[in-house]
């Protein structure tokens, strides 16, 4: 911790640059950095209000990471879940992957909190954008930039283990305390092939991926996603159900073939 | 903001140090850029191969210069080659360094622990109380634990279920236990998400513990328990332990629920992600990492409990005049290995006294290479050389690589001798033994 040292020509000088920013401003406000989502034209074309709510949504990512194919993503918007005023939908977008849409997901209020946790792919160093709307059409953005690196002692693993294809996971809690959301963890095998690899022979495989995904619990939805090819392979999602909610959680996949796979898991009651 | 006042003790070591140096310059010695840097004083706070490399090369290329070795331990026991200790194939002894050569050369040691810094007064103090000014400081502390951070693995967990991720005790320890399995026991190791040291450690450790079972145990597994999904040097692993060891170890990636959200130690116990329960009759836990404890009492660190570096010089983006080496640095993609370290060290004594002479730093690249032993006459290799470009650390485009998968048995026997030849020519310069 070093201390701040100021002098008077530190001082005259940061009113120089103080006004010069000023100046600069006024006179070109296009060039002014505008924020990642403006930036990017999927994200944007989602936008109709001029200005989003910027201080909601919080997305924990590793600044810094060695493995750009499977990056731990959490989104935790600060609002609340209630019938009449939730989060509706949420965007996530990776501004520098060859196909930007990263996943949609659509949240009943029966989700309890507007917080999930998933794994993407991200193509290099870049912002990784998401977009929240709430029921009654606010909307909600936040950013982080991501440095991807390919470590020295990493190499790319490009091996599946065919025997597991679609075999599902579900994780919920054994107990409740009251008032205590019940956290669900969910996870499939599968390849998530995004059209881009090539085989050993040089070949393009063709893009294979899951496009969906579905939570009920006692017949009522709670959470539905659609995943597109940065979602990483084998698909973890970690979302919640909303206090009070007992009963039987159904869980749906659903590939682009058409193929589904299924879980369920018991909530217990509070 | 630490301060601590100058011990009259230290007034004189440094007077004395001052005078001994300027004397050495006076006395024809070659010298860095034709410049005497006498009288200026660097620290090292670390004595692994980031920290005893620095000082030796520092003092090797500029004699005037006042260097100080900080480091608890008078001798060193290196993170490489304790995998082959556990596999029964090198005595710990051999693992061992000391700093004698280090001495002869001129480099004053300082057998104790640094606890704080005081970047401000260029200051630091050690474990008795004294304190050691600076003008530049290099910190190789290595990692530290993240205890608690897994659930059930903290201090006392590690006496039952041993991390053995930094040589000594708990080396010994693991060992100790391997001994004492029965034939027909599960080893069971949980491996860390990344970053962390060393990553093929785990991978090398699971086929040193295979190769002592096959010798020894021929009943019993090996589960290795992973929260991430790819890892170092994999399709050579994988190929390796299939070759050797057949079936007996399983390895169990994130996605096929091989992450540890909680460890009984007691039981012997771990419990993953989807509530899978597995039980081991020798548990290895390497735990979460973070930088060494006094780069947080630098204020180096950043919010990720590694320490962010300028990339030409390796100079704290935070805190100006400490430089920071090996593990605990945000390096990527450079890996978290003794080599990295070992490199990082000349690029940065170079950088060093480039500044005090007032000078730009010279173009740096580093390189690494990592050996790891499958088997006694099967080693796989990773290399590569880095460099700055566009103002980050990257790879060459390029160069090094990885062993080729399904090479002769003679070409996996050679590497298995390039890897004890690796291990000697390292010690060897960074101690000055072997």
């Amino acid at each position: 911790m070093r201390k701040p040292r100021f002098s008077r020509f530190h001082f005259n000088l940061s009113i120089v640059v103080a006004s010069a920013a000023w100046l600069f401003a006024a006179a070109a406000p296009a060039v002014a950095q505008r924020a990642p989502w403006e930036r990017m034209e999927a994200a944007a074309k989602l936008l109709d209000v001029a200005a989003p709510k910027t201080d909601a949504i919080r997305l924990d990512l590793p600044a810094v990471t060695q493995d750009g194919s499977a990056v731990p993503l959490t989104v935790t918007i600060d609002h609340p879940m209630t019938a009449d005023h939730y989060i509706e939908s949420l965007h996530l977008f990776a501004s520098g992957n060859p196909s930007p849409e990263v996943a949609e997901f659509s949240f009943s209020p029966l989700a309890g909190e507007a917080r999930l946790s998933t794994r993407i792919r991200l193509d290099g160093t870049q912002n990784v954008i998401a977009l929240a709307r709430t029921n009654r059409g606010e909307w909600l953005a936040g950013a982080r930039e991501v440095r991807v690196t390919v470590s020295g002692c990493l190499t790319q693993a490009g091996a599946f283990d065919g025997d597991d294809f679609m075999r599902t996971r579900v994780r919920a809690p054994n107990r409740l305390r009251r008032g205590e959301a019940a956290e669900i963890r969910t996870l499939i095998n599968h390849p998530m092939e995004t059209g881009l690899r090539k085989d050993a022979d040089g070949q393009a495989v063709p893009e294979r991926i899951l496009t969906e995904f579905r939570a009920r619990v006692a017949g009522q939805p709670v959470i539905h996603a659609k995943f597109h090819r940065a979602v990483a392979a084998n698909p973890y999602l970690l979302f919640h159900v909303a206090p009070g909610q007992a009963g039987t959680l159904d869980l749906e996949w659903t590939e682009d073939t058409g193929k589904t796979a299924t879980a369920t898991a018991e909530i217990p009651a509070a | 903001m630490k301060k601590f006042s100058l011990s009259r003790r230290e007034a004189l070591k440094r007077m004395g140090a001052v005078g001994v140096g300027a004397f050495l310059a006076a006395g024809g010695l070659p010298v860095y850029g034709n410049r005497s840097h006498g009288g200026q004083r660097v620290a090292v706070i670390g004595g692994g191969f980031g920290g005893a490399t620095a000082a030796k090369y520092l003092k090797r290329l500029s004699p005037g210069l006042d260097v100080v070795l900080v480091e608890p331990q008078k001798r060193y026991y290196t993170c490489p080659f304790t995998n082959l200790y556990l596999g029964g194939m090198r005595e710990f002894e051999t693992l061992g360094h000391d700093y004698r050569e280090l001495s002869r050369l001129g480099v004053r040691i300082v057998s104790q622990t640094a606890v704080d810094v005081d970047a401000e007064g260029r200051r630091l103090r050690l474990a008795d109380g004294d304190s050691l000014s600076w003008d530049r400081l290099i910190l190789s502390p290595g990692i530290d634990f993240r205890w608690g951070e897994l659930e059930g693995y903290g201090r006392e967990a590690a006496d039952k279920a041993p991390h053995a991720w930094k040589p000594g005790p708990q080396s010994r320890l693991l060992r100790r236990q391997l001994l004492e399995m029965p034939d027909g026991g599960t080893f069971v190791l949980v491996a860390p998400d990344n970053p962390f040291r060393c990553p093929p450690g785990p991978y090398e450790r699971v086929s040193m513990v295979a190769h002592y079972f096959k010798t020894h145990k021929p009943r019993s597994k090996v589960l290795l328990l992973d929260a991430k999904d790819n890892f170092s040097k994999q399709g050579l692993f994988l190929e390796g332990w299939k070759e050797n060891y057949g079936d007996m170890i399983e390895w169990v990636g994130r996605s096929n629920d091989g992450r540890v959200v909680r460890v009984n130690a007691d039981k012997l116990e771990v419990e993953t992600e989807f509530g899978e329960i597995h039980r081991a009759n020798v548990l290895n836990v390497v735990p979460p990492q973070k930088a060494g404890f006094i780069a947080d009492r630098a204020g180096v660190t950043d919010e990720s409990g590694w320490v962010p570096v300028q990339p030409r010089t390796f100079e704290s983006k935070q805190v100006p005049g400490i430089y920071v080496i090996g593990d605990a640095t945000q390096a990527a993609p450079m890996p978290k290995s003794g080599f990295v370290a070992n490199t990082q060290a000349k690029v940065t004594a170079r950088a060093i006294l480039a500044d005090l002479a007032g000078e730009e730093p010279p173009e740096p690249t580093w390189t690494n290479t990592c050996y790891s032993v499958i088997a006694p006459d099967w080693g796989i290799t990773v290399a590569g050389v880095y460099e700055v470009h566009d103002g980050e650390l990257r790879e060459v485009p390029g160069s090094g690589g990885v062993s080729p998968m399904g090479a002769a048995a003679d070409f996996r026997k050679r590497e298995a001798a390039y890897a004890e030849a690796w291990y000697a020519a390292i010690a060897q310069d960074t101690w000055g033994s072997r």
